[in-house]
């Protein structure tokens, strides 16, 4: 009454489940590290002088925040928090 | 909070990695080796290693869900949303865990994988609580205060299942077994005991670790987002 096959399964299913976990945080840890530079290349783009500015579209609607402050109001926030 | 997050930040980057690796590496060795073999269940009872420890760090991630939730509340400062959206996560991760594993040593022990049985089904409602919280958060965006709001008093409510699921084996009649750790004589030998502890530090320095991996990146999307407003708003003027 050893049942072996099924020690080495929980022990897969969790190490597995680690790997998978693992693989999809740093996916989206490189997305989003791309985004955010991304993003300040056109808020760079948007500040400068319009003789210098390139024509780039808006980002889709939705995608901020509505929790009642603007938007360069948040942006500062964060960025204050993470420096 | 600023301080204190500069002071933890390199830890995070610097000591856990290594610590977890050890840990967890120390933790097989005596799960599957070190550890006597049990003589009723046989080595499935090795499960037991793995099993305990993420049940009881599982407990101890919603727990902190809830307290990050409180300070939200609190202070309105949207870091703790990061913070309770990580550890929930983390949570969700070890409480499958649990549950998995659970199944895969029921099915040798009781001959089936799954009972309705009243602490199986007491911790599935918990994971399914904490999969809706996470859900109901990832509808709105990152930096919505107000869904934040919403979705803090429900991780607050969701904690209550854990009192019921540690109580479920004396209040009902359960395939599950009575606690043997936690009581004032532990019935387990001290090796399987020291064994049980190393697997306690290495769920617990896993789930920090990943609690501090997932805390960066929901900042991470933080910051996306409200940089994406600013955009927005800078190229609108």
């Amino acid at each position: 009454m050893d049942h072996i096959e099924y020690l080495f399964a929980g022990f897969a299913v969790f190490w597995g489940g680690l790997f998978i976990y693992l693989l999809l945080l740093q996916m989206r840890i490189r997305a989003l590290s791309q985004e955010i530079g991304r993003l300040e290349e056109r808020l760079a783009e948007a500040e400068a002088p319009p003789a210098a500015r390139t024509v780039t579209p808006p980002a889709p609607p939705g995608t901020g925040g509505r929790g009642g402050r603007d938007a360069p109001e948040q942006a500062s926030e964060v960025a204050a928090q993470d420096a | 909070m600023n301080q204190l997050l500069r002071r933890l930040e390199p830890l995070g980057w610097n000591v856990l990695p290594p610590v977890v690796g050890v840990a967890m590496t120390a933790m097989i060795v005596g799960a599957l080796a070190a550890a006597p073999r049990e003589i009723i269940e046989g080595e499935v009872q090795r499960l037991m290693y793995l099993h305990v420890p993420s049940a009881v760090i599982m407990y101890g991630a919603f727990g902190f869900t809830a307290f990050a939730s409180v300070m939200l509340l609190w202070k309105r400062d949207m870091r703790w949303d990061a913070a309770a959206r990580s550890a929930a996560l983390v949570g969700v991760f070890l409480c499958s865990m649990v549950l998995l594993s659970g199944a895969i040593w029921g099915k040798p022990i009781w001959g089936v994988y799954w009972t309705w049985d009243a602490r199986l089904t007491t911790t599935l409602i918990l994971l399914l609580i904490y999969v809706a919280y996470l859900l109901a958060r990832s509808v709105a965006g990152p930096l919505d205060e107000q869904a934040a709001r919403y979705a803090a008093i429900f991780a607050i409510i969701g904690v209550v299942d854990i009192p019921i699921i540690q109580m479920s084996v004396r209040w009902w009649r359960t395939l599950h077994p009575q606690p043997i750790i936690f009581r004032p004589n532990p019935a387990l030998p001290d090796e399987m005991l020291l064994v049980l502890l190393i697997g306690f530090i290495a769920v617990a320095s896993l789930a920090t670790w990943l609690i501090f991996l997932q805390w960066n990146t929901e900042r991470a999307a933080q910051r996306v987002s409200a940089l994406r407003a600013e955009v927005d708003h800078r190229e609108m003027a």
